[in-house]
């Protein structure tokens, strides 16, 4: 009897390792789009792009009628998906396709609300629940409290005015208010954003509704002087929304989307909002304090991609890459066969013919404390190059001490 | 002319009479040193200054209002315009043109006969010169912190106690109230034994990117400035701002640990010892010739089981400054801030059978009356070295990424060698640091 159990618990043990195993994708999106003040042409290609290079999601871009266009033909069955993605602020939909989208959060659908998503459907009242907050469209205090932080207290200000400003286009910093939400747990606690419009003065219902993220609006840059909400997340019927005010698209992307922090926070709240957790990894390259970091193309930068790109240095040009290899080694480096690992792919470095002085200098300096007797060879080497004898010698005395 | 024949030489002169130190405050006592409270020109303590930037025209300006128990006579600067200013100071003080300036402390080292001399340099000069004025006997005012790497510490503090110098690091709290107040309850036992210890210190720069290369200016010896640093094109970035990077110093972390570690320290009573692993991590600046920390958190454990967490202050509950966390409250203080879990604490008078702290109301005036008693200081070398090693170790491990293991005892990480290359840097020659 007890042989029988096993067996099963074996069996079901290793389908649960052969369903791991598949490569098909878990989750389904649709990114509604076909108005915006923004230019949704490139916002929901880049948008498609970031969701499925997590492997978790195909997504189908679903386009509604141009401005003034019958919006009956628009009617799309969400019921196929699992997230709704609307990059849209535009002509209010048919009655008809707003009750489908209640009805589809209502039974526990997940939604993305992304940038200006928030400026949309000012009149429906449904949908200002799930934004949870909006902006422009003439809201007012008759759609519902500003919501903001001073210092670290939430608060709600009834005192009439417009919804919804932001300043000058700029960097600015994000930081966390619950660094335990599937979403941000893990992210660093505070983080310097890309290039993009703040968007403050955000008022609305507000209910159910968490922040994870504030930024500052500095007043010396036409800010508010509020730690504005930008990341936040609601519950509506059994359905989840994440809320990103970030992420301004220009022509070919620009700095809001190409911002790691944009890309990595819009992914995991669409994982989370497709079904209330987060599996997906914090990559290397996520921004902290230290500055902001984009991803020019969209894609994650692997060690050798790292490695190539500090191969063409140029100091004037951006240190980026270096600083990446350096953050691999401290937190993939904890034992000297980690490390070699590393120094093998450096000493390439050294040894291309083409690589620049300033690269191989940036290299030596890093070896000099993790590198071995593997190195010494091609830095003995470097050490007869006038542009490089002090840095390579530098390098020699910390690998071989002097006895 | 000025009489060359300094103080040093008349309390060398004196000792060998009187066959020891310990009687020479009976022959100059330093409470009974004036007449209504004016010097004779032959009780001055002769200083000279090297590195007087802001910093270190900071310090002569905190010397020279001590009146005329000093008299600067010679000062050193890489840059000429530091020069001029800290020769005004001397010649307007002493009313005559005479302090001498000098570009090169090598020749400032040889030429002058001082009793004491007061220095203010970015950290990576700090091994040589620290070193290389003890060798000469001389008593030195040191700005905090006091060395780049462990290595170089160790041989500044064997260079102090060889040579018998008296030494005074530049870590003025000690002579602020709050900070006299705030050690003093804790060891005496107002919070109860300490469990844990929080230290927060501000929060880094961003940077500046990469400046183009540009002319040096005509008044800075670049050459000179970079010393025994790997020699780097000039960008704009010396004076100051060697704040943010690594090469000349460890950022806001090893800045302020002279302060509020080295507080921390003096709480806890950790000012001898170190602790024996440390872990923690950094955040570093994505992009430009910055690359000091921006953010820092890391843990120190001791033999005693006490923690010490170092942090940028936006990290911690209490903010800036040291706060000690014991088994009946927690006291923090800070700059302008002294304060505790029960403001009671803070009334608690301590009685004279109690552990006494050392006092001092004035940093300047402590180091010129143990110039003259040959008493130890407020801030002797070994507690700032104690103070800085814990920040240089903790930027060892975020640098490695790894948990470091130290002995506080022999001074070594303890089983691993990559790390321990970390505890020194190369110099760049013909730079070495000196014997002792």
């Amino acid at each position: 009897m007890k042989k029988q159990y096993l067996l099963v618990f074996v069996f079901a043990g290793l389908l649960a390792i052969f369903n791991s195993c598949q490569k098909s994708t878990e989750y389904k999106a649709l990114i509604v789009t076909g108005q915006n003040n923004h230019k949704w042409e490139a916002s929901s290609p880049i948008l498609k792009q970031l969701l499925e290079q997590t492997g978790l999601f195909t997504a189908d871009i679903v386009k509604t009628p141009p401005k003034g266009g019958d919006m009956n033909t628009f009617n799309p069955d969400f019921t196929k998906y699992n997230v709704v993605v609307i990059d849209y602020n535009g002509d209010s939909w048919s009655d008809k396709t707003k009750t489908a989208f209640v009805e589809y959060v209502n039974n526990g659908g997940g939604v993305v609300l992304y940038h200006a998503a928030n400026n949309s459907f000012p009149e429906w009242k449904a949908f200002n629940l799930m934004a949870g907050l909006g902006g422009w469209g003439d809201r007012s205090e008759k759609d519902g409290p500003y919501v903001y932080y001073k210092k670290d207290s939430m608060i709600i200000d009834t005192t009439a005015g417009r919804g919804g400003s932001h300043a000058r286009r700029h960097e600015f910093e994000v930081k966390m208010r619950n660094a335990e939400h599937p979403v941000t747990k893990g992210l660093p606690a505070r983080w310097i954003h890309g290039n993009d419009e703040l968007y403050s003065q955000l008022r609305g219902p507000g209910k159910n509704m968490e922040i994870l993220a504030t930024a500052y609006a500095d007043t010396t840059g036409g800010g508010t002087g509020r730690d504005e909400p930008i990341l936040m997340t609601i519950s509506y019927g059994r359905g989840r929304i994440f809320h990103t005010a970030l992420g301004h698209v220009d022509e070919d992307g620009g700095p809001a989307m190409e911002c790691v922090g944009f890309i990595v926070t819009f992914q995991r709240g669409a994982e989370w909002a497709a079904s209330g957790k987060v599996t997906q990894k914090i990559p290397n390259d996520f921004p902290n304090a230290g500055g902001a970091s984009l991803r020019t193309d969209f894609k994650e930068l692997t060690l050798e991609d790292d490695l190539a790109k500090i191969a063409m240095y140029d100091i004037t040009k951006s240190t980026k890459y270096f600083t990446d290899l350096q953050s691999r080694i401290r937190a993939e480096g904890k034992t000297p066969e980690a490390l070699q690992k590393f120094e093998k792919l450096m000493i390439k470095v050294l040894e291309n013919k083409a690589a620049t002085d300033d690269a191989k200098r940036l290299i030596l300096r890093e070896l000099s404390w993790m590198g071995s007797d593997l190195s010494v060879p091609v830095i003995k080497e470097l050490a007869k190059n006038d542009q490089l004898k002090d840095v390579a010698e530098f390098t020699l005395e910390r690998l071989q001490p002097a006895k | 002319m000025f009489d060359k024949s300094t103080r040093r030489d008349f309390l060398k002169r004196s000792a060998t009479v009187a066959t020891g130190a310990l009687i020479l405050p009976q022959i100059i006592p330093s409470t009974a040193l004036g007449m209504g409270g004016k010097l004779p020109p032959s009780d001055r303590i002769v200083m000279g200054a090297i590195g007087v930037g802001s910093q270190g025209q900071s310090n002569m300006r905190d010397f020279l209002a001590l009146k005329d128990q000093v008299q600067f006579v010679a000062v050193c600067d890489v840059d000429t315009n530091h020069q001029a200013k800290a020769k005004g100071y001397a010649d307007e003080a002493n009313k005559n043109k005479d302090c001498r300036v000098y570009g090169d402390y090598r020749e400032f080292l040889e030429k002058e006969k001082l009793d004491a001399v007061c220095i203010a340099l970015p950290d990576h000069w700090h091994g040589i010169i620290y070193t290389e004025a003890a060798n000469k006997k001389l008593d030195v005012y040191g700005e905090k912190p006091i060395c780049r790497t462990i290595k170089d510490g160790q041989t500044i503090v064997s260079a102090v106690k060889k040579n018998n110098i008296i030494w005074q690091t530049g870590s003025w709290q000690r002579s602020k109230p709050n900070f006299h107040r705030a050690v003093e309850l804790v060891r005496n036992g107002r919070i109860g034994k300490i469990k844990n210890i929080e230290v927060g210190l501000p929060n880094g720069s961003k940077g500046i990117g990469t400046p183009p290369i540009v002319e040096v200016p005509a008044e800075l010896n670049w050459e000179m400035w970079l010393g025994p640093a790997l020699k780097v094109p000039y960008r704009g970035v010396s004076h100051w701002n060697w704040r943010w990077i690594l090469d000349y110093s460890g950022g806001q972390l090893t800045d302020w640990a002279g302060h509020h570690i080295d507080i921390a320290n003096w709480g806890a009573d950790l000012e001898r010892t170190g602790p024996v692993e440390i872990s923690g991590e950094g955040v570093y600046p994505r992009d430009g010739i910055y690359n000091v920390p921006v953010e820092y958190d890391f843990l120190c454990k001791y033999a005693n089981g006490l923690e010490m967490r170092v942090a940028n202050s936006s990290r911690l509950v209490h903010g800036g400054g040291a706060t000690w966390y014991g088994e009946k409250g927690w006291i923090n203080v800070d700059r302008g801030r002294l304060s505790a879990s029960d403001p009671k604490i803070l009334q608690e008078v301590i009685g004279a059978n109690e552990v006494q702290i050392y006092k001092s109301d004035n940093h300047w005036q402590n180091f010129i009356d143990c110039v003259r008693s040959r008493k130890e200081t407020i801030a002797p070398i070994e507690v700032a070295y104690r103070a800085i090693s814990v920040a240089l170790l903790g930027e060892i491990a975020m640098t490695t990424g790894q948990k470091i293991q130290w002995d506080p005892e022999k001074q070594e990480i303890i089983g691993n060698p990559i790390a321990s290359r970390l505890l020194s840097r190369p110099y760049r020659q013909p730079w070495n640091l000196p014997t002792i």
